[in-house]
């Protein structure tokens, strides 16, 4: 079993024998965000998961995906109750829905992945740049020699829809 | 879905004292708090056959407290789960004894929910390893019930115009709700900038957004409408019942949208045909209070105002004692004090009986002044049907709706 990652305070545990995410981080690893996609309807879905929830059939293989999307929306954590991210704070959460496969099968699903919203050199975006609306592209923070943990940074492309953050 | 109406109901209700520091143990507390409500019933511990309790690894298991009381089970079982559990035993307590299993189920929950295990994420919970789905989102500092749930808020925000200010009166009635409340753990009534001027936990939750953690065990006791028929107090009969609804793709909700609705919208239409009535029946409204968004979500996707209207609804004094059908009349979660949703179907239980427990001199004989201003009366005048709206998240919640 690969050792638990330390990262912030935190043991992050993925064995071997973890079906859903030991592969997903080993792509991270090498920079390349993945997502499950159904071998029968073409579907992708995200977190990792054995059954397509659309057609229920246990056929999938690994995709790449562009990393690229749009924040659907997002919380600015003041009070962080994990040791580690006290230092951080404020820090942005934001729910990312990626370009792939939006609006379908059903006009509300997609691609939505949770990460922070970081700069480049993964400190916290701050919070007077966090909108829903703005574009941004996956970077991969390395914690270990078998895992990276994917993130989210702003690019400069022109927003998507409405831009809106919380007044104040 | 087939319907039991009317033919099982809450006869016994029962709860420690609220506090910050029980200084004992959640067996302790739980043995107090079912003892109650036992005695509320006028039954005796042999007639309590059945019994189901709810925890997240932080309570004790029903073997220890039935052999404390001296209960010997037909029936029992210990359930991990959170808050909308509350409703969904009393709907399993319903199906066990139809079932024949039992006659008379215990549901209780017991919890050092501030000085053992805080309820809130910090210490304890906040250590735990991090492993399987929560890697989705734990490593991005998402973790305690807030974090979890603050992107819904957020995005109702972005997409109905809702505003703090709206949401603040959820926090406004509920102290107005406490300050009639001997047991309430915050008894101050607090305004709109009071709210607005606490602290940001997660934004959008301010401190006085979020609700408090406490120590405390609570009871509930269910059983046939046949074997209340010659206890003490007016049983309350159970019309309608939903537990643990679900929204789709429960694993990782955020994949199906839109994450501004809760899973009312589907728990709605089984516990709404059951009673056999509609929003506009009701009297009195339990709907969780986690946060103050909670309340306001369940209201709106349960139908008492339009989707999207609920920051309106909830500040519009409809919610508020005195107004057309209050909310939480016990101060409830937010500043009572936090019981995973138990309390909210007690208080209703008391309100429907009519001897709900303020400052009325004979509140116990059902004589209540309905002055609501402060230290008072919170008896809802002739209320005859009351509905609670368990929450669990955003994607999975109950509903119990109860008359007198």
């Amino acid at each position: 079993m690969p050792q638990p990652v330390q990262y912030r305070g935190m043991t992050l545990i993925v064995p071997d024998n973890d079906s859903e995410w030991k592969e997903f981080y080993e792509h991270a690893r090498a920079h390349r965000l993945v997502v499950r996609k159904c071998n029968a309807c073409g579907l992708m879905r995200y977190p990792p998961t054995h059954a397509c929830p659309w057609c229920m059939d246990l056929g999938w293989t690994w995709q790449e995906v562009s990393g690229r999307g749009t924040i659907y929306s997002y919380e600015i954590v003041a009070h962080a109750i994990q040791p580690g991210f006290k230092e951080l704070t404020p820090y942005a959460v934001v729910l990312v829905e990626l370009d792939e496969q939006r609006g379908r099968p059903t006009a509300d699903e997609a691609l939505r992945v949770i990460a922070n919203l970081v700069k480049p050199d993964f400190t916290p975006e701050p919070e007077a740049n966090v909108a829903i609306g703005k574009r941004v592209r996956v970077v991969f923070q390395d914690l270990a020699d078998h895992m990276a943990l994917p993130q989210f940074t702003l690019t400069e492309e022109p927003a998507q829809g409405r831009v809106w953050r919380l007044p104040g | 879905m087939k319907t039991l109406r009317d033919k099982y109901c809450i006869v016994g209700v029962g709860e420690t004292e609220y506090s910050r520091s029980s200084r004992r143990t959640t067996r302790a507390m739980a043995v107090e708090a079912i003892r109650k409500a036992i005695i509320d019933a006028g039954l005796k511990a042999a007639d309590v056959d059945g019994m189901l309790d709810y925890q997240g690894g932080d309570s004790t298991l029903a073997n220890s407290v039935a052999s404390d009381l001296g209960i010997r089970f037909n029936f029992y079982m210990d359930v991990m789960g959170g808050g909308s559990s509350t409703e969904a035993l009393v709907g399993l307590a319903m199906g066990a004894i139809e079932a024949g299993m039992c006659n008379t189920v215990a549901i209780y929950r017991s919890m050092n929910g501030y000085s053992e295990f805080r309820i809130g994420g910090t210490g304890a919970r906040a250590a735990q390893p991090v492993r399987g789905l929560d890697l989705a989102q734990v490593p991005y500092g998402m973790r305690s019930a807030g974090q979890s749930f603050a992107p819904t808020f957020m995005r109702h925000m972005y997409e109905y115009g809702t505003t703090s200010e709206q949401v603040a009166h959820v926090r406004v009635a509920h102290s107005k709700h406490a300050s009639q409340n001997p047991k309430a753990l915050l008894k101050e009534r607090v305004t709109v900038q009071d709210v607005l001027n606490s602290r940001w936990i997660v934004k959008p939750l301010h401190l006085l957004d979020c609700c408090l953690e406490t120590d405390n065990a609570t009871c509930i006791i269910v059983t046939s409408v046949e074997r209340a028929r010659d206890l003490k107090p007016r049983p309350v009969y159970i019309m309608g019942v939903a537990g643990r609804v679900s929204k789709p793709r429960l694993d990782f909700h955020w994949a199906h949208g839109p994450i501004s609705r809760v899973a009312g919208y589907y728990a709605k239409d089984i516990v709404f045909p059951q009673a056999g009535i509609t929003p506009e029946d009701i009297d009195v409204t339990g709907s969780y209070d986690a946060f103050t968004f909670t309340t306001m979500l369940q209201l709106e996707e349960y139908g008492f105002c339009k989707k999207g209207e609920g920051g309106a609804y909830v500040s519009s004094g409809i919610i508020e004692l005195g107004g057309k059908r209050p909310n939480n009349t016990s101060g409830s979660h937010l500043c009572e004090g936090y019981t995973h949703g138990m309390s909210m179907v007690i208080e209703n239980v008391r309100q429907l009986r009519g001897t709900v427990d303020d400052y009325c001199p004979r509140a116990a004989e059902g004589v209540h002044t309905y002055d609501y201003s402060p230290g008072r009366c919170r008896q809802v005048k002739d209320a005859e049907i009351s509905m609670n709206l368990g929450w669990a998240m955003p994607a999975t919640g109950s509903a119990l709706i109860m008359r007198r």
